[in-house]
């Protein structure tokens, strides 16, 4: 277990990436959003944006980095490549609590001056973070903690086969979407996936993409027995 | 008592390439061990094995006695500085300090101690620095880390003279006080050859030399002298470079020379010149490229 935390503390000897970096760019998204909020006219909707989507994009770009920059001096401390995936999960789940923490209280705040006083929705996206704060918090948890395993299984798929293992990876997925979209047409269920995503409720959806990114970490930590530096 | 690191049959293969070829070594504990071959020989793979970070295609590799590859206890009792360490984005205090975490026998003080040596700056960024100064982060780590197996390979690229002679200071002072078993991978032979306790030579992955260094300085020489009274002397020994200029030969070959042959070659009014170990791998290195060729 000291192994472990050693390795999450490792990651953030350098604040950089994992802290300030993600949310210095969104908070910047954020301002950009206001300012043109205060300038465009007001609309009877309000003014959405897809600024959040920077945040969860950054953790990506971190889990990608924490499986290419950081591991050679990783393995260089004695750790095995178990411990260094383990580890490296243990401090996504601690930013995925911290960060889904955070973006709850900023939610709680737009909601309560009615969008920073100009109808602002930028940590309210409807339907899915628009519930009580909880489910805030656990679908926003859930999401960057995806985020990040997604991220790191391709850092790992890049470290073990390079370019063309990048590409045969994403032609994989492409494959794999292309799939579930000819059997569901071939088999006329479309209305029941229609059905599954007008009634799924929000909980519901949390524990689908629980699932997933539960699937995404299997993947990377698969990916990552084998790889050499 | 159980080997720091015993391999038996060792072989790795990259396609055609073969970058380790029937490798059986022990290295004993308390020893500092030479690893040395030229370039592409496969001393980095063996050490990347040996560390786990690189999987063999047959044989076995044993490192305390259990096999290194994902074992935690292992892997935390030894400490790899490699040539051209990759870091991330640290500066050098935080690398230093991450490292500190990690080994149990860590000490600070040896760590400050060479960073001062070194001329650190603790606050520059690691990408920033010269090549020689981030050969100077890698071996700081690797010998305060104090782990029992450390191993160097090609520590200190673009590391000047004095900054080199401190580190052979450093890692023998500490040595002294702390012993462990060190293994170091080096092109510059004969500068760590005072060191080496054992010399470990590969070429094209196979290991061509296994011995105590002081078995090997003193077996070869080369004979100089007026070419009658040089043939004379070599007669039956394994000739490994003649050269003859006029009158006067000069000859290496393989020894042991005992107090008589010694006698002998005063007597003839010879000189014997006992080859440095560098010119010896040279030698050796050659030898085996004839092999490859006649075979």
């Amino acid at each position: 277990m000291t192994t472990l935390v050693n390795v999450a503390r490792y990651h953030l000897v350098d604040p950089l990436t994992y802290l300030i970096l993600p949310w210095g760019v969104m908070v910047f998204s954020f301002l950009v959003n206001l300012a043109i909020a205060a300038v465009v006219p007001p609309s009877a909707h309000g003014y959405y944006t897809g600024g959040l989507l920077t945040i969860y994009i950054f953790l990506l770009i971190c889990g990608t980095l924490s499986m290419t920059r950081s591991l050679p001096f990783g393995l260089m401390l004695g750790v095995s490549r178990r411990g260094y995936y383990l580890g490296t999960a243990l401090l996504v789940v601690l930013l995925g609590a911290l960060d889904g923490l955070g973006l709850t209280v900023l939610q709680a705040i737009e909601r309560v001056t009615g969008g920073w006083g100009m109808g602002v929705h930028f940590f309210r996206v409807p339907w899915i973070m628009d519930g009580p704060w909880y489910q805030t918090w656990l679908m926003s948890f859930v999401l960057l903690v995806l985020f990040f395993l997604y991220g790191m299984w391709y850092g790992l798929v890049f470290r073990r086969w390079n370019l063309p293992g990048l590409l045969a990876f994403i032609a994989a997925q492409i494959v794999v979407a292309l799939g579930v979209v000819i059997v569901v047409s071939v088999t006329h269920d479309w209305p029941a996936i229609a059905h599954f995503f007008t009634t799924v409720t929000a909980l519901t959806l949390t524990g689908v993409l629980a699932a997933i990114a539960l699937t995404l970490g299997f993947g990377g930590f698969t990916t990552l027995r084998r790889v050499t530096i | 008592m159980i080997p720091p690191i015993s391999t038996t049959a060792l072989g790795r293969r990259y396609g055609d390439q073969v970058a380790l070829d029937n490798v059986s070594l022990t290295v004993d504990p308390g020893t500092v061990t030479g690893l040395l071959g030229r370039n592409g020989a496969g001393k980095t793979t063996l050490m990347r094995i040996i560390t786990g970070q690189e999987f063999p295609t047959s044989g076995a590799v044993r490192v305390f006695g259990e096999a290194p590859a994902e074992n935690d206890a292992v892997l935390r009792r030894m400490v790899f500085v490699r040539e051209e360490q990759a870091y991330p984005d640290f500066r050098v205090g935080q690398a230093v300090r991450v490292a500190s975490w990690f080994y149990p026998n860590w000490s600070e003080e040896l760590a400050r101690q060479l960073l001062a040596d070194f001329g650190l700056p603790l606050r520059r960024r690691i990408r920033k620095l010269s090549r020689g100064m981030r050969s100077a982060v890698g071996i700081t780590i690797g010998l305060a880390a104090r782990a029992e197996l450390t191993l160097f390979d090609e520590p200190y690229a673009g590391l000047d003279a004095v900054a080199r002679q401190l580190f052979y200071d450093r890692l023998l002072a500490d040595f002294a006080e702390h012993p462990r078993t060190v293994v170091l991978s080096t092109h510059l032979i004969d500068e760590a050859a005072d060191m080496l306790e054992r010399v470990v030579m590969l070429d094209r992955g196979r290991v061509v030399l296994d011995a105590p260094a002081d078995d090997v300085r003193g077996t070869t020489v080369t004979v100089s002298g007026p070419a009658t009274a040089v043939d004379e002397f070599v007669a039956g020994r394994a000739v490994w470079h003649r050269q003859q200029l006029g009158a006067r030969a000069s000859v290496t070959v393989a020894g042991p020379f005992d107090v008589a042959a010694h006698a002998h070659a005063r007597a003839l009014n010879l000189s014997l010149e006992p080859l440095s170990l560098q010119q010896l791998l040279v030698h050796a290195a050659s030898l085996a490229a004839e092999e490859k060729v006649s075979a």
